[in-house]
């Protein structure tokens, strides 16, 4: 299968000094990709390349058959994301309006996504009149109401609790099943990363290079039940060996 | 209302009624607060200042509502473009700086002895106002989210009008707000020293000229009252249009 996404010794500076380089990986087609690294190790900046908003130093990248109109991307801050001045419901049809969905169109999409998510927010609120959790999963919403084709999230369940984790990365896996976008996930929490992604990409730090791909077979949906097995504990160390290795642990 | 808010209107009411009352100054130049309220209840009663008072207003609207149709594009398409913002940063800045008072002869010579004369001067200083503000606001606007939007595939217009227009609306009310109050003393400024027959500046300066201080302190605290009364009703619409200040 060719790939969704390719990427081939991608290069960043600071100044004189490197970020990160010879950054190279693929992912076909439906495959949960994890970044995973030590902070300042430039994982957000390879996504900010990959979506256009930072330019690389070097270098190539390939997102095939994509368009702006089938790719979403989770700021780590959804807060400065979120438009404050609308409410939940305007927020979850804004990717749509900027298309030009007319307004029976967004409403059964939105009553399709909200089916699909299992949100239950309040759509008449403002984003700011509802808790941490509810606004990352708006955020989550949000991003997958184009159903997009290729999906980037940076830290997206940082912020959150351990059980609105958990309850979120079973609704995103849920999606990936029923859609298979092709997903990029950028994570310090390395359970987050074994959990969710079919291939975890570990970075040294900074100069960064990849250390090691570690593949993770098991198939979707992973429960909470996988984060106690043995499976999950091997690849986790895997992952955690190689962590070590790139951090001078 | 705020537990405290009379607070400082009673102090400064009864320190008015001490120092009247004391003889510190004569009556003739300060009356007491209440002979001037009992004055001002009265002009209002028997409907003598009500021409004036429309007068003010009118002219006030006129001037705030061309700096408002001037200064809010003008603002915008300044605050969104660096460029356009570097070369006219100066010349804005350099007029901001210049007393609207200084114009007065310059207004008079183009728009001759007459309203528009007055209401230029206020549009003049008040536009200024609102487009610093209005382009401070989107310059200053969170860029995360024109980035969310860029990516969700907004173009350049509906970043603008969409993310960028309502970014910056908390600041461009705030230079709203100025520019209305900033209307209300220069009309009644120009009033004052513009031939004029009607307003309430014409009212202070005529009291003035015959001597009929305690009906020129009454005028005073009505204009005091009005610019009151209207920066309140613009505190009351910017709480309803930019709701989210301070909670997101």
């Amino acid at each position: 299968m060719q790939p969704a996404i390719t990427v081939s010794r991608l290069e960043k500076k600071f100044g004189k000094h490197d970020i990160f380089s010879d950054i190279s990986f693929d992912a076909k087609e439906g495959d949960v990709v994890a970044i995973f690294g030590p902070n300042g190790c430039g994982k957000s900046t390879i996504l900010n390349i990959l979506s256009g908003i930072v330019k690389s130093d070097g270098g190539q990248f390939n997102i095939h058959g994509s368009d702006f109109s089938r790719f979403s991307y989770i700021f780590q801050n959804y807060r400065e994301s979120l438009l404050p001045w609308r409410t939940n419901y305007e927020n979850l049809t804004f990717p749509l309006e900027l298309r030009g969905w007319k307004k029976q169109e967004r409403m059964k999409r939105i009553g399709e996504i909200v089916k699909i998510f299992g949100i239950s927010i309040n759509m008449k609120l403002y984003p700011y009149e509802m808790s941490g959790g509810q606004q990352q999963m708006l955020a989550f919403a949000r991003a997958l109401v184009n159903n997009p084709r290729i999906l980037f999230m940076d830290e997206p369940f940082s912020a959150l609790d351990y059980e609105t984790n958990i309850i979120l990365r079973q609704k995103l896996q849920n999606y990936c099943i029923r859609f298979r976008p092709t997903t990029i996930i950028i994570t310090h929490d390395i359970e987050e990363a074994v959990h969710l992604a079919n291939k975890v990409i570990i970075l040294s730090k900074k100069p960064a290079k990849i250390i090691d791909t570690i593949l993770n077979p098991a198939t979707y949906p992973r429960s909470i039940d996988f984060l106690k097995t043995d499976v999950f504990h091997k690849i986790k160390d895997k992952v955690l060996t190689a962590f070590q290795e790139g951090a001078d642990l | 209302m705020r537990k405290y808010a009379v607070t400082g209107p009673i102090i400064l009411f009864a320190l008015w009624f001490t120092v009247s009352l004391s003889g510190i100054v004569s009556s003739f130049f300060l009356p007491d607060p209440i002979s001037t309220m009992r004055i001002l209840t009265g002009l209002i009663a028997g409907g003598i200042i009500i021409p004036d008072t429309f007068a003010t207003l009118g002219r006030v609207a006129i001037a705030f509502l061309v700096s408002l149709i001037i200064g809010l594009p003008a603002g915008l398409v300044l605050g969104s473009s660096s460029k356009i913002y570097e070369s006219l940063e100066f010349v804005i800045d350099f007029f901001r700086s210049i007393p609207a008072t200084a114009m007065f002869p310059l207004f008079l010579l183009l728009f001759g002895i007459n309203d528009n004369s007055k209401i230029a001067v206020a549009a003049f200083a008040s536009v200024l106002i609102v487009i610093f503000n209005t382009a401070y606001g989107v310059r200053h606007s969170k860029k995360s989210r024109a980035f969310a939007a860029k990516l969700m595939g907004a173009s350049r217009i509906q970043i603008f009008r969409m993310v960028y227009f309502w970014e910056s609306l908390p600041q461009t009310f705030v230079g709203i707000r100025t520019a209305v109050s900033l209307s209300l003393v220069i009309i009644i400024v120009t009033e004052m020293f513009i031939g004029t027959t009607t307003g309430l500046g014409r009212l202070i300066i005529d009291f003035q000229y015959t001597y009929n201080i305690p009906a020129m302190y009454a005028i005073i605290l009505l204009t005091g009252a009005i610019g009151y009364l209207i920066n309140l009703i613009f505190i009351l619409a910017e709480r309803k249009f930019v709701h989210w200040t301070g909670k997101f």
